[in-house]
């Protein structure tokens, strides 16, 4: 076997075996990125991409999500260390010992770009070592899009051998990532550290567990660096994410794990997805892409969609998808003595989502959604169908 | 035979490398929308009075502002009915609830009702919107009900100013498309026979312009000038002609497309082709069934502004580009693109008298003139009405205008 003929084995097998690599994606109120498992408790990602949240959501292969909370931020080379819930079994990838790379070897990166499900790009290292904002990087072209962040640049022999961190925008195909060196050294001080939650300090890495002013060792003043002061206070959110959060605690959904960026939550209440987005300035939509309309009895499925019943929801078709949504005015959000009264809304719209989906399958001959978790449907028994 | 053979013949020739040479931009048969100004004091007095909890004088005073000059009933006595365009709206206070609801069909046995009622869940009913379509029985109308403590003025404001503007919009062309019966809708009072034979006039004149726009379009191939023939495909005759039902629905459906000027163009000049066939396919019968006076209890137009005027009109990119495309021969792109603009503010806004006035002048000052003429008569007006209705105009500063001054008098053009 050639090498190049060695090397192609190598890339067709992780292109095989993706699936069951410890690569996550991560999901913040601000937007989401991608993660790697260090340990089968630890992953690393991107400072920006967990930044300013101190709790983040992790999504399994199964599309469940895990609670993920941050220990360690090092936002100059832009690292961070999230523990999570619960043990996971993904692959944990091994880090590269090879530190001098070389242009035109091989990168395959790993990721969630634009929030698709986890993809794998290729290219080559166009430059081992470039500086940039004085930081080293290692360049490649390969395609880097948003959500790619924080997740693992390979090698051949699907070695660690970068963080994906950004690209630039006025130009193609010039993407960045942390060299594995910085990202041994992030996680070895991780390791030797027992702190429960720290920041390294910009200029000299220091461990920062508490808010101050000056670094105790460099006397950087940390103020001025990096939004410092956030990571130990988390701003007060937007009325909105307020409102939002609120309510959906009522109704029983964890909002962290349903956070799916700005002004977004998406999560699933029994076998029935939900979204929640602000289309514009004066309204925010809950809705729930629950069933596809079949072949037959589409009249009578019609009226019942159309009934006044409803109120205060309403279906729509969306192509062929039956959707179930309310609409809340921000008017309202910003009314806060009514808050009570559209939070018990909110939770009342979850639960005829949750029961709804199983009705229009079961008695209108509707078919599950492509998000719809099958495995929480409900037989037809439950509806008093059989 | 041969003659008239090699004339027509060298006039389909002379059609072929001759293109138009000029519009005809008559005045509008539609009327214009009398409409007092809005008092927007009685909005903010409106959201004082909920803020106070004084939800049930927080409606009326919302209803007081959107209907200048109409007296409101008791909201708990009796369902207060309104009219917009063809649509009924009846806005009554059940209880502790605000109702507004109207009427679009009732399914009959002849009815297409799975198309029917596909296309109110498709089209009608959706998210980002406080009012959705509700079936009660056979008919269906468009509601919204909430509680007054939850209605703050401005999502009632909302409310009036789109529900009724889409239940007039989705008139009679479902009876046309669906079978469907519309037992409560508001008839619209047919065009006089002189109006109804300067309409058809104009409509066939105008489609043929477009037709002539269309293929000079495709001769030159240039996104901007099929930008300028789409706006004024559609923008014309929304200003001067009083479409409701089929025809309407059938134009703004086109227009949708060929508009959009996100669209990869050959989809648009394919929307403006199909939509220019199905206009000359409207036989005059079913033209005259589609035009009519229809009134307005609510505003249906966006408020003008001067700086809209100074925007559209005024120094800056748009008219910057216009002025190039002028100085550099393009006479024709650039007076189309001219009176495209002022027939998107005469169609779409309402104006002072004032203003509406020195707007359908310049377009009036154009009408039957050359390209070349057109743009330059139109670009020195353009300025004209900008610097003095614009913001920061002639026309606010008071002190400058002397009582007898006639504003006109201030035109180059």
């Amino acid at each position: 076997m050639t090498p190049d003929q060695e090397n192609l084995s190598h890339s067709e097998t992780l292109d095989d075996d993706i699936e069951r690599l410890g690569i996550y994606q991560v999901y913040t109120g601000s937007g989401t990125g991608s993660g790697f498992l260090i340990d089968a408790t630890h992953l690393v990602t991107n400072h920006h991409v967990v930044q300013p949240y101190r709790q983040v959501a992790i999504e399994m292969r199964d599309k469940t999500r895990i609670l993920g909370t941050v220990r360690r931020l090092d936002p100059h080379r832009d690292l961070a260390v999230v523990e999570l819930a619960r043990a996971v079994d993904g692959a944990v990838l091994e880090l590269s010992e090879v530190e001098q790379m070389r242009p035109k070897q091989a990168v395959h990166i790993l990721g969630f770009p634009v929030g698709l499900p986890l993809s794998l790009t290729e290219g080559v290292i166009s430059h081992p070592r470039q500086l940039l904002d004085e930081q080293y990087f290692l360049q490649t072209d390969a395609a880097i899009n948003p959500g790619n962040s924080g997740g693992p640049m390979l090698d051949d022999h699907r070695r660690i051998i970068a963080v994906t961190t950004c690209k630039l925008n006025a130009a193609d195909a010039v993407g960045f990532g942390i060299p594995v060196a910085d990202v041994r050294r992030f996680i070895e001080a991780f390791r030797a550290q027992d702190a429960a939650f720290g920041v390294q300090c910009p200029a000299c890495q220091v461990l920062i567990s508490e808010p101050k002013r000056y670094c105790p060792s460099c006397g950087l003043d940390l103020e001025s660096q990096h939004d410092f002061g956030e990571f130990f206070e988390i701003p007060d959110p937007h009325p909105l994410v307020g409102f939002v959060e609120k309510s959906l605690a009522g109704a029983g959904i964890d909002p962290v794990l349903a956070r799916h960026g700005n002004h977004n939550w998406s999560f699933h209440i029994g076998s029935a997805p939900i979204k929640v987005w602000c289309c514009c300035s004066d309204h925010l939509n809950f809705s729930s892409p629950m069933a596809q309309t079949g072949t037959k009895g589409l009249n009578e499925l019609f009226k019942f969609l159309l009934s006044e019943e409803h109120a205060p929801f309403a279906f729509d078709l969306n192509g062929t998808t039956v959707r179930l949504n309310l609409v809340v005015h921000i008017s309202d959000v910003f009314a806060s003595a009514e808050h009570a009264e559209l939070g018990a809304r909110v939770a009342q719209f979850i639960a005829k989502a949750d029961a709804t989906d199983n009705l229009l399958i079961h008695k209108y001959g509707c078919v599950p959604a492509p998000e719809t978790q099958r495995d929480f449907l409900k037989g037809a028994e439950h509806h008093g169908l059989v | 035979m041969t003659s008239e053979w090699l004339q027509d013949s060298a006039l389909a020739v002379l059609r072929a490398v001759m293109p138009i040479a000029t519009l005809h931009l008559p005045q509008p048969i539609r009327r214009r929308h009398a409409i007092a100004p809005r008092d927007y004091g009685r909005r903010d007095r409106a959201i004082e009075l909920y803020e106070s909890g004084r939800f049930t004088d927080a409606v009326c005073e919302a209803f007081a502002y959107l209907l200048p000059g109409v007296e409101i009933p008791d909201l708990k006595d009796a369902p207060f009915v309104f009219v917009q365009g063809s649509a009924r709206v009846r806005a009554h206070i059940e209880g502790t609830e605000m109702v507004l609801r109207s009427v679009l069909a009732a399914l009959g046995p002849d009815s297409q009702a799975t198309a029917a009622l596909r296309f109110f869940l498709t089209r009608l009913s959706s998210t980002g919107q406080m009012f959705q379509p509700r079936l009660r029985g056979d008919e269906i109308a468009l509601e919204f009900r909430d509680q007054l403590a939850l209605l703050h003025p401005g999502k009632l404001i909302e409310v009036l100013q789109r529900m009724p503007m889409e239940a007039d919009s989705n008139d009679t062309w479902m009876v046309g498309q669906f079978g469907v019966e519309t037992p409560d809708r508001e008839p619209i009072a047919p065009l006089d026979a002189d109006e109804l034979a300067r309409a058809l006039e104009i409509w066939n004149a105008h489609w043929s312009a477009v037709d002539e726009l269309m293929t000079e379009s495709r001769r030159r191939r240039s996104v901007r000038f099929l930008d300028a023939v789409g706006s004024f495909a559609a923008y014309h005759m929304r200003y001067t002609l009083p479409l409701f039902g089929a025809v309407r629905a059938r134009l703004n459906e086109g227009a949708d497309d060929f508009t959009d000027r996100d669209e990869n163009p050959n989809k648009r000049d394919v929307a403006l082709a199909k939509t220019l066939k199905d206009m000359r396919r409207f036989t005059s019968d079913e033209l005259q069934q589609c035009l009519g006076h229809a009134s307005y209890a609510i505003n249906p137009l966006q408020e003008g502004t001067p700086s809209l005027l100074t925007s559209t009109l005024g120094s800056g990119n748009r008219m910057q580009t216009t002025g190039e495309l002028r100085a550099t021969g393009r006479s024709m792109e650039a007076a189309l693109e001219l009176i495209s603009d002022y027939l998107d503010l005469l169609a779409h806004y309402t104006w002072g008298a004032d203003v509406e006035t020195a707007l359908r002048a310049g377009l009036t000052l154009v009408s039957g003139r050359p390209w070349r003429e057109a743009a330059d008569v139109l670009w020195n007006h353009a300025n004209a009405t900008a610097r003095v209705f614009g913001s920061h105009g002639e026309h606010d500063r008071d002190d400058e205008v002397g009582e007898d001054d006639d504003g006109a008098s201030r035109y180059d053009a």
